[in-house]
């Protein structure tokens, strides 16, 4: 089990170390509070018991009391906006970094944009909890405990020893619970978390079920899933309620054994009245942050492992070094090159050699999986090859400055993406500056029978694959055109299209005297290319 | 805005009322899960009230005998409230699960009662699986801690009565205050605080979402950084909006240790002249000022109940709206009691019941081994024709005959997670274990029937999905098979492979073929252009 505080957000999001030592700062004070506390009702009650009269400054006494009170609603209060203040501004400083990760990664195709969308989210909001509930418990246990068990050694040492001979079990019980339980809860846990699924896999289902005429057959799955449902997750929490039980009985017990204690030494004048309720009040507030750590405790496991899915995220992500300007002439090689994707077997790329000569057409034909794409993201410098490298006029693409690079570049992804907005938005991404009017001639050499003012939804909602391709298309015509951009690369379309507007857009782009590399396998493109090159299958 | 709020309420606490009659025994076991929980904070606060008394009265030197039983209840208390609260949650959690298997199959009997092929319903499907869920957190976390922390408030209050009116009236306000003003304000100004948000969380979704599916797009144009300054935008004005939230709940957390120190310093300050005045036994002055003490730890149940509630009862309201909906169209696939050879398609006009009409006057026959191709603009109607061809819904006008043994192929067709047997007997649920198999051959999958799909690295590839769709498909004699986008988003090669062997399964069969792939039109005898 991870500990309490993933070291990382400690590293990476300095408002967690700022947090820590507020909340211990809070911590040190709410103890002193609680000892004036304890000691003024100690003072006024037996006073008043033992007197059966008011103290001369019971005005006093009951106003220190009340500004005790108040001091500590105010501690509250601050200890709760400062923890929410970190936990926003982590929250910030971590979405920033996975932003940034994911943006260096564009071949990345192992991180669903769901998930992506669930760990920025809502994911990142466990660590609401983690801050507002459980740190700063945690900033509490770690300095109240002392503080208030040092008062009342000071005052009667015998029930100090109850107290410090109890408090450590608890977080001993707890551990030792955990950890013999741990199997069992496991295993009952996998259960009941596909029993839970069950439900959501049917509900999701329910079209396919429906298209089959077994939605309303399969309500008795529904039924029996549910009962064995209930039956695991009771098992579940039969035992992982044991620990709660465990902190439960020894944190009131030994306040019970201490009361009892006190009391009987009372009798025999062994303890004055005053201290014998001062202990008494003073005793369950050394209890109660280790209490309440140990009902937070979920919010803790919950944030490390929202801290956690963040900084898998974050740590995927790569900087790139490059800072050489781009060559004037784009001779480029790929030599000896060999890329295997992360978690796979066999390689995508290997001892793969390609020329590229500046202003020519060249198509790449290929088996599926071949490695055509791979190719074609090593050009763009979104993945670097794991063995040989890609030159450009002799210098080694890794070391050019990315983004200058990419600025010679129009490329046209397999499935494009599209901007929620509309066609304009999309081509824009071209040139920002272009004009309207660009925008329509870019959009009309693309083969589009639609202008820039067609809303896009998300996803590219409301326009077909084949539509699509052509925005992608207008945006690369633009960049050559008011970019400045010298080589247009073109993926393969994963969905089937008319292939007459592709070639036309590739004559357009060869009439500019610019390049272009272009994965296809339609005779028609391949027709417009200067060369085609066979990627083949790998030996 | 609270006049609706008020109704939605009430909709909420009748769905839990009709949830509750539905388990066995359902009010039996939820009261006692309010006795224990009561007994259990209740446990707590006689434990210090208790022990208070004990200490006074053993100040004033008795015999020892005379302190054995307030003793004896001293630690009768500190054992009892772990163990009343560990049985509390376990029946709690016992009534909850039961309740929440009721709305379960609720709600799964009104979902499939309604059409849902062809709706955009977005994430609907997904989210009422969470939303089912809140009435769990309702029961667990909101009305059993309400009901006890009341139950105990009152009985503190009706005991230290006995002994001090005046003290006890003030903790019962302060108590009021505590636990039902401070967190209902609260959560009236954090929900308005976090109603805000809700847009803001949206749009972070939103361009979080998109920016994760265009991110190539946006490098290759150098375009990242605006799309993040953008989003970072976004993150900034949700934070300050979360902030304000949580100034708020900061307020209502002090509030609740300002009334719990109004109660205490009352008490000590009616009480202390009560015993000078003998009107009050000084032996119960520590009881009546050290049991307000106790009980504040019993408010903090409220705030945390209050938010809960506004959580909960959102999501409920969401069930609720789908449990009233009207049911759309017939739910599952239906026979037709007047069957033709084929789909004969005659002035039919189709849209949704209620809805208005998408598309009018169809005319097209599919006759046995042809293959007609539906074509159009996406947003047009299609898969509202495909539904109408199905049985689904009805046609809104003109006449619609087709065979009844109808095969549906769609592109997002959805694999369980279960074997790949069980998977295609969704086909036909009686195919034996040789039809099972043939099936998959016919679809092209090399899977063993047994294979889990889902669990330990068993994923299968857009293509494979597809083809164990297909082979859900051909399990059982089909007539009509109506294939909806069938290639879309698969890469070139994988669609000309499925499609090649769907085409040899589609022989002999009438086959209508939504889509707007150039490459399956051609491959049709017909088209049929919606427009």
């Amino acid at each position: 089990m991870a500990g309490p505080i993933d070291p990382r957000l400690l590293k990476r999001a300095g408002a967690t170390r700022t947090y820590l030592v507020a909340s211990v700062v809070v911590g040190l004070v709410t103890s002193v509070l609680l000892i004036a506390q304890s000691g003024l009702i100690a003072r006024g009650i037996s006073h008043v018991f033992t007197e059966r009269s008011l103290p001369g400054n019971w005005g006093v006494l009951l106003g220190g009391l009340a500004a005790v009170f108040a001091s500590r609603a105010l501690l509250s209060w601050l200890n709760e906006t400062i923890a929410h203040r970190s936990a926003a501004s982590v929250k910030s400083t971590l979405r920033r970094d996975i932003l940034t990760a994911r943006l260096s990664r564009p071949r990345d195709s192992a991180t669903s944009s769901a998930s992506m969308v669930k760990v920025v989210t809502s994911g990142l909001d466990d660590l609401d909890g983690y801050f507002s509930k459980y740190l700063p418990q945690l900033g509490l246990a770690a300095t109240v405990p002392f503080l208030v068990g040092g008062a009342i050694l000071l005052t009667d040492w015998q029930s100090a020893i109850i107290v410090a001979f109890t408090l450590p079990l608890i977080p001993l019980f707890m551990a030792l619970i955990g950890w013999t339980t741990e199997a069992a809860t496991a295993k009952s846990y996998a259960v009941a978390d596909r029993l839970a699924n069950h439900f959501a896999d049917l509900i999701e289902g329910l079209p396919t079920l429906q298209a089959f005429a077994r939605a309303r057959a399969q309500r008795r799955g529904v039924e029996l899933g549910e009962e064995q449902y209930r039956g695991a997750t009771m098992r579940v929490l039969y035992v992982s309620f044991l620990s709660a039980l465990a902190l439960e009985l020894l944190a009131s017990l030994s306040v019970a054994v201490v009361a009892v204690t006190v009391g009987f030494r009372l009798v025999y004048g062994d303890i004055g009245f005053e201290a014998a309720l001062f202990v008494l009040v003073l005793a369950p507030e050394a209890f109660l942050p280790v209490r309440q750590v140990g009902v937070h405790f979920h919010d803790s496991a919950d944030g490390v492992a929202a801290a956690d899915a963040a900084f898998r995220l974050i740590d995927s992500g790569s900087v790139s070094t490059g800072t050489a300007p781009v060559p004037a002439d784009l001779r480029i090689r790929f030599e000896d090159v060999a890329y295997t994707y992360p978690g796979s077997d066999s390689p995508a790329l290997e001892h793969f050699d390609l020329a590229i000569e500046p202003g020519e057409v060249l198509a790449i034909r290929g088996t599926s999986g071949g490695g055509k794409s791979t190719a074609l993201a090593m050009l763009m410098g979104f993945l670097h090859p794991d063995g040989g490298r890609v030159t450009v006029d002799g210098q080694d693409l890794k070391d050019l400055d990315e983004r200058a690079w990419r600025n010679e570049l129009a490329w046209v992804g397999q499935e494009p993406g599209m901007l929620n907005g509309t066609v304009a938005l999309n081509v824009l991404l071209g040139h920002p500056d272009a004009t309207p009017a660009d925008v329509e001639a870019a959009l009309h050499d693309a083969g589009a029978d639609f202008d820039g003012t067609k809303s896009v939804g998300d996803d590219g909602e409301g326009l077909s694959a084949g539509e699509r391709r052509r925005v992608a298309l207008a945006r690369a015509l633009l960049r050559i055109r008011l970019g400045g951009a010298r080589l247009l690369v073109l993926d393969e379309p994963t969905a089937g299209l008319d292939s007459s507007t592709e070639a036309a857009a590739v004559d357009a782009v060869r009439a500019s005297g610019v390049g272009a590399v272009i994965v296809t396998h339609r005779p028609a493109v391949m027709a417009a290319a200067d060369r085609v090159v066979e990627l083949g299958v790998l030996a | 805005m609270s006049r609706r709020s008020s109704r939605a309420g009430n909709a909420t606490v009748r769905l839990v009322g009709e949830l509750l009659a539905t388990v066995p025994q359902g009010k039996r076991r939820f009261s006692l899960a309010v006795l224990l929980a009561s007994m259990a904070s209740g446990a707590s606060v006689a434990l210090l009230g208790l022990s208070a008394w004990l200490i006074s009265r053993a100040a004033e030197m008795p015999p020892v005998l005379f302190l054995q039983a307030a003793a004896v209840g001293v630690r009768f208390f500190g054992i009892s409230r772990g163990v009343f609260r560990y049985v509390e949650r376990l029946v709690g959690h016992d009534v909850a699960l039961r309740m929440q298997s009721s709305l379960r199959i609720r709600v799964y009997d009104k979902l499939s009662a309604t059409t849902l092929i062809g709706r955009r319903r977005g994430d609907l499907l997904t989210r009422v699986v969470a939303d089912v869920a809140a009435v769990q957190d309702l029961v667990v976390r909101v009305v059993i801690p309400a009901l006890a922390a009341s139950l105990v408030i009152v009985g503190t209050t009706l005991m230290l009565a006995r002994f001090n009116l005046a003290s006890s009236l003030i903790l019962l306000v302060t108590a009021i205050i505590a636990g039902v003003m401070v967190p209902l304000l609260a959560q009236r100004a954090s929900r308005a605080a976090d109603l805000d948000a809700v847009p803001t969380r949206g749009k972070l979704a939103d361009g979080v979402r998109e920016l994760s599916r265009t991110t190539g797009d946006l490098v290759a144009y150098g375009a990242q950084d605006a799309v993040l300054a953008d989003l970072l935008a976004v993150d900034d004005a949700l934070r300050r909006q979360e902030s304000r939230a949580a100034w708020v709940r900061g307020i209502a957390t002090a509030g609740q240790v300002v009334a719990a120190g109004v109660a205490v310093v009352a008490a000590l300050a009616i009480g202390g002249p009560a015993v000078v005045a003998g009107e009050l036994h000084p032996r119960l002055l520590a009881v009546i000022v050290l049991t307000p003490l106790a009980l504040h730890e019993v408010f903090a149940a409220f705030t945390s109940a209050a938010q809960t509630w506004t959580r909960s009862r959102a999501a409920l309201e969401r069930i609720i709206d789908v449990l009233d909906a009207e049911p759309v169209g017939s739910g599952d696939v239906t026979s037709s009691d007047n069957p033709a050879p084929g789909l004969e398609f005659d002035g039919v006009a189709v849209g949704w019941p209620g809805g208005v009409v998408v598309q009018s006057d169809l005319d097209f026959h599919v006759h046995p081994g042809e293959r007609v191709a539906l074509v159009g603009p996406s947003g047009i109607g299609k898969t509202t024709v495909a539904a109408t061809a199905m049985g689904l819904i009805p046609p809104l006008a003109g006449s619609m005959r087709r065979a009844n043994r109808v095969g549906y192929l769609a592109q997002d067709a959805h694999i369980f997670t279960t074997t790949v047997a069980e998977n295609v007997r969704i086909g036909n649920k009686d195919a034996t274990d040789e039809q099972v198999v043939a099936a998959l051959v016919e679809a092209g999958l090399d899977l063993p029937p047994e294979r889990r799909i889902g669990e330990a690295g068993t994923t299968l590839s857009g293509g494979e999905r597809r083809r164990l769709a297909l082979a859900r498909v051909l399990a059982d004699e089909r007539e009509l098979l109506i294939l909806d986008e069938p290639t879309e988003h698969l890469d070139t090669a994988t669609a000309r492979a499925l499609m090649h062997d769907v085409w040899r399964a589609a022989e002999g069969r009438a086959a209508l073929v939504i889509t707007h792939d150039p490459e399956l039109i051609a491959a049709c005898d017909r088209v049929v252009r919606l427009s």
